[in-house]
């Protein structure tokens, strides 16, 4: 709904927007403020808002101590393998629904999502079984496997989306122009594509990033991801509140520096595509 | 006349060959996904819900024996527990989410500037793990520290917010970080929707002289229901399937004040060694979703075919 707003309302409006809009950054300022305080100050009454002893040696620390280093490669690992082999079921799957519609292509789409819907523990005893007689439990592999099948739905449903928005007269257009189904493709379809594409690998790459019941639930220390390890690492009391927020700064970084650069995506791909 | 044919006619045969692959291309592709996905979830539902009506303990074990862990199911307080949890969760949570949600998209639908900033701003909670956020919750809910501590140092001596060491109050501050984690995401679902409405029946209410809060109550609000639909649908499900809040936040606790079907399920499971139990739970988890999303996703195909 567009609208004609007076400049004064529209003053007033930004101004209460900008302080709800930083009350909800609060948490995350504050962890990242906290993550550069030392112990004594991450607990200090009244807090210490900006005026304390800037420090790194949390950073150092965890590291020392716990090899943080080996976590966030682990969740590095898991997010980029599983986004691969999304990538590799889901394009086809997806091109097939947006350029060869069928009359149950919908019911399909609408039912791959509704699966996305399911809560996780329906399935998690079977999958706890299969990896423990597999030996997989706590292995990179099949986390990515994991990741991969929870988050098929979901990138097949983004990718269907985007790839529905390419005019389908270009393809016609090719077609009448003799090219074949390879140059079809290479040609048309990828150059166009790509956005669609980079958006999914990006709300691929948050979620596996982000997911916290199976890494917590089929890992332990070996292909632990960061959020297995943040959540082995906080104990609410003790003297650890900077050196945690030291990890959970590490952790939420890179999402909200993706996050920044892509905004439209980030926004379109966690609305499933509601919000364009 | 008769050229022009002539150069056609060879790359119209040419696609008729390709036109095939066109045809066949499509469901090869698509299987795989679809068996992935049907195999992964259904059955795998199945395996849980076969195990539901076993006696499995730590090892599972295929001998079925009816319903013995669902009567042993309702018999435990523990599960009574979580579901009242879920009860007083899932409604203020869905309650304050939408009210959150709607009042702030109507802000940002003001033209307000760094519209495009906001926006990414009030999604982060929801893009960032609340295993990760939840840090910075722990710190400011806690009473020796955070909120409580603040403000009695500010002068304010009486102030007291202990709700995460109470066990009373402890599932409050569950709702308050869930709420926090999912308002952005349903203002974007609202924003969306205002973005949808037909500007001129505004301009047309305008002109008969309709006030500001007349139009949103009587006009926008009415046509933003499908909205409203799928944020209620979106967040029921989240709610049933909430697990890193409290696992982050309370862990359970204090005592299993904070418990809900998520994590009772997986100490049932694998903390106490009742697998049938746990599965038994699962199953009635999966009843509850589909009781939501079934309706819901049948209204949305009768919709398409009217």
């Amino acid at each position: 709904m567009a609208r004609a707003v007076s400049t004064r309302r529209k003053i007033t409006f930004t101004i209460i927007g900008w302080t709800v809009g930083l009350l909800i950054f609060f948490p995350v300022l504050w962890t990242i403020l906290t993550s550069f305080k030392t112990e004594l100050d991450a607990i200090s009454i009244p807090p210490k808002w900006i005026f304390f002893d800037w420090t790194l040696e949390n950073y150092a620390t965890v590291q020392e101590r716990s090899n943080y280093f080996r976590f966030m490669m682990n969740s590095v690992y898991l997010a980029l393998g599983s986004t691969a082999l999304g990538l590799i079921f889901a394009i086809p799957a997806a091109w097939a629904m947006a350029f060869s519609p069928t009359p149950r292509t919908k019911d399909v789409l609408l039912w791959m999502l509704s699966t996305k819907m399911l809560p996780a523990v329906g399935v998690l005893i079977p999958i706890y079984l299969i990896f423990r007689d597999w030996g997989l439990l706590d292995s990179r592999v099949g986390l990515i496997v994991v990741l991969f099948l929870i988050n098929l739905p979901i990138m097949v449903w983004m990718l269907y989306t985007y790839f529905k928005e390419i005019p389908g007269e270009i393809l016609e257009a090719a077609r009448m122009d003799g090219a074949s189904l390879s140059k079809e493709i290479t040609h048309v379809l990828a150059p166009m594509s790509v956005p669609g594409i980079a958006s999914t690998v990006l709300l691929s790459v948050i979620l596996a990033w982000n997911e916290a019941f199976w890494t917590l639930n089929l890992t332990t220390s070996n292909a632990a991801p960061l959020t297995t390890f943040i959540a082995s690492y906080s104990s609410p009391q003790g003297n650890f509140y900077a050196k945690l927020s030291a990890a959970s700064t590490l952790a939420i970084a890179p999402i909200l520096i993706l996050g920044w650069f892509s905004q439209k995506q980030l926004v379109r791909g966690l609305t499933f595509g509601a919000v364009k | 006349m008769t050229v022009t044919v002539d150069a056609v006619e060879p790359v119209r045969h040419r696609a008729g060959v390709l036109d095939k692959a066109r045809d066949i291309l499509p469901k090869v592709v698509l299987a795989p996904s679809f068996a992935l996905i049907l195999f992964f979830v259904y059955g795998f539902i199945l395996w849980t819900l076969y195990l539901s009506f076993t006696n499995s303990r730590i090892l599972p074990v295929y001998e079925l024996v009816g319903f013995g862990a669902y009567v042993n199911l309702w018999s435990q307080p523990n599960w009574y527990v979580a579901l009242q949890n879920l009860a007083i969760f899932g409604s203020l949570y869905i309650f304050f989410c939408i009210a959150i949600g709607l009042t702030l998209a109507i802000l940002l639908d003001q033209r307000i500037r760094g519209e495009g900033v906001l926006r990414p701003i009030f999604l982060y909670p929801m893009a960032l793990s609340f295993v990760v956020t939840g840090t910075a919750w722990k710190w400011f809910l806690n009473p020796g520290l955070g909120l409580q501590r603040t403000m009695q140092q500010w002068g304010w001596e009486s102030f007291r917010f202990d709700w995460l060491t109470s066990t009373d109050m402890a599932i409050y501050t569950v709702v308050i970080a869930g709420v926090w984690q999912a308002s952005g995401f349903v203002m974007a679902m609202f924003l969306a929707g205002l973005r949808g409405i037909d500007s001129e029946i505004i301009k047309a209410a305008e002109i008969d002289g309709a006030s500001t809060f007349s139009i949103y109550r009587r006009i926008i609000i009415p046509l933003l229901r499908p909205a409203f639909l799928s944020a209620v649908i979106v967040l029921a499900h989240m709610a049933i399937k909430s697990y890193d809040l409290v696992i982050a936040l309370t862990g359970g606790g204090p005592g299993n004040a904070t418990e809900l079907p998520s994590t009772f399920m997986y100490s049932y499971t694998f903390t106490r060694s009742q697998m049938a139990v746990g599965s038994a739970s699962a199953v009635m988890m999966l009843m509850g979703i589909s009781a939501i999303i079934i309706p819901y996703l049948y209204s949305e195909l009768r919709e398409r075919e009217r």
